[in-house]
């Protein structure tokens, strides 16, 4: 695809260099620690750091980056086709994104090392546009059965992934859950609720975390994941993931009837999840992190 | 020293991996013992093969005229005008003969006729609330209902139509986006004839 270039040759010569710097550095200093770690223990798989809080779960916290009608996922190469998104981690995502766009791209994600994309439909509130305060984004091992955390596999680069129905006609045919930071007494819904003042309306979103193993992208853009069965992944889709837990923190409260997504209403909520997590640092958080159920921080490692 | 020697050694192999890592970045990218194609592969040839941008305007350009022609049938019932009784005929024939294109393609191209984000406040679209307020209306009343979302509805159309034909690689599909551009454009200005458009900006549902 086609990108203006920004940058002149030597200042982008001067940055590859550097990135490079950094990036072996950065090696350089995993492979030191995973040496040493692998001479101290050498049973480390099986007896995880003693006090280790036992959470399958590492987080990117991505900001709101901006707002565009585009979706790389459901309208490549259409601008304008779409609602409105509200786009978080790379900031360089529209209708013609792809996984080198993104593998290059700047990011407002905590840690900086995740240049994925996720985008969701702009919540409303009176006609005015709200962004999430908080946004983070939850890989965890959970809802299927221990042995199959044990085998979870990363994300392929490039893998696109969506949650949530965009077309629900009412609260029974979505899957999305809506309550109040800090107001545990109101009852989560699928659709907005009316939060205290002094909470915050918040959304949880979970994509499925089971893959054929095969396809990065499907021609409904869902059927090459599925939602696990039995605390196991089905045999059509046989790669346990990790489930991507979506939770938005908006600064709203009240009336629920002065809100609306650019889908439409709260039960229409979703996400589009474009992974571009550098492959060997998401192999090595799920190894460290997910596999031997460790709650683990931004930089991936055990808090 | 083991450990330095281990991390000098790995910076010469990524070193000389990064000089031609292109393609094999590409190969490495799947996850272990199973090879990943992307689903949506960029076609082969010019010309034939549907890409991604060719599925995706298609499907979009069948639920958005889906949409529309409910809203062109009401017309008769709503207004005794001939002026807008002709234009309606008009772009209802014309769409229905898109519609008709676009569904063919999509049977060509094997691909599903619905897109997961039709159906719910896309540009262009009329919403039931609004249908629910055109089949309330007649007269003039009607008449700058239906011109808003006739409006609306072209003024997507040509905007997607143009994308299409500059991302899109299907030459029949092209065709198609070519024919809405031009009939849609050509639709636009006798709509300015009917009813004088409010502003300069063509209005397009929830847009900023």
């Amino acid at each position: 695809m086609d990108r203006a270039a920004p940058l002149s040759g030597i200042p982008r010569r001067l940055r590859f260099a550097t990135a490079i710097g950094a990036l072996l550095v950065l090696l350089g200093t995993y492979l030191v620690s995973a040496t040493d770690r692998a001479d101290a223990a050498p049973g480390r798989t099986a007896a995880p750091v003693a006090n280790a809080i036992r959470v399958a779960e590492f987080p990117a916290d991505c900001t709101y980056s901006h707002r565009l009608p585009d979706d790389p996922i459901i309208f490549p190469g259409l601008p304008g086709a779409s609602h409105m998104h509200s786009f978080f981690g790379s900031t360089v995502t529209n209708a013609n994104t792809t996984l080198p766009d993104l593998v290059n791209s700047p990011t407002t994600c905590n840690p900086l090392v995740d240049v994925s994309s996720y985008w969701v439909p702009t919540l409303y509130r009176d006609n005015v546009a709200v962004e999430p305060a908080i946004a983070t984004f939850y890989y965890l091992g959970e809802g299927v059965r221990a042995d199959v955390v044990a085998n979870t596999q990363p994300f392929p680069q490039g893998l696109r992934l969506v949650a949530g129905n965009a077309k629900a006609t009412g609260p029974n045919d979505s899957i999305a859950r809506w309550s109040c930071l800090h107001a545990g007494h109101v009852p989560p819904s699928k659709d907005f609720v009316n939060c205290p003042s002094g909470t915050m309306l918040e959304s949880y979103l979970d994509f499925p975390q089971c893959w054929n193993g095969r396809d990065l992208d499907s021609p409904d853009h869902k059927s090459h994941l599925a939602y696990p069965v039995n605390q196991a992944c089905p045999s059509t889709h046989p790669v346990h993931v990790p489930k991507l837990r979506q939770v938005l923190r908006y600064p709203v409260t009240g009336d629920p009837s002065r809100f609306r997504l650019a889908s439409g209403p709260g039960y229409t909520m979703h996400g589009d999840f474009f992974n571009a997590w550098p492959v060997a640092e998401l192999a090595r958080r799920v190894q460290d992190c997910i596999r031997p159920v460790i709650k683990c921080g931004h930089d991936g490692r055990p808090i | 020293m083991r450990q330095a020697t281990a991390s000098t050694l790995l910076i010469g192999v990524l070193l000389v991996a990064g000089c031609g890592a292109g393609p094999r970045h590409a190969a490495s990218t799947t996850a272990p013992s199973v090879t990943a194609p992307p689903a949506t592969t960029t076609p082969t040839s010019t010309g034939t093969a549907f890409n991604p941008t060719d599925i995706a305007w298609l499907q979009l350009t069948v639920a958005m005229t889906e949409r529309l022609l409910p809203v062109l049938d009401l017309v008769p019932a709503r207004t005794t005008d001939p002026a807008w009784r002709q234009t309606a005929a008009q772009v209802a024939t014309a769409r229905r003969a898109d519609l008709d294109r676009a569904r063919r393609l999509l049977a060509d191209a094997a691909a599903p006729t619905t897109n997961p984000h039709e159906g719910h406040d896309m540009p262009g679209m009329v919403t039931p609330p609004e249908m629910t307020a055109l089949r309330a209306t007649s007269g003039q009343s009607f008449h700058r209902l239906l011109a808003g979302h006739l409006r609306a509805h072209l003024a997507q159309s040509v905007r997607i139509a143009t994308a299409e034909q500059q991302s899109g690689s299907q030459r029949e599909t092209i065709a198609l986006a070519a024919a809405v551009v031009r009939n849609g454009t050509a639709d636009l200005a006798g709509l300015d004839e009917l009813d004088r458009p409010p502003g300069t900006q063509p209005a397009t549902g929830h847009r900023e």
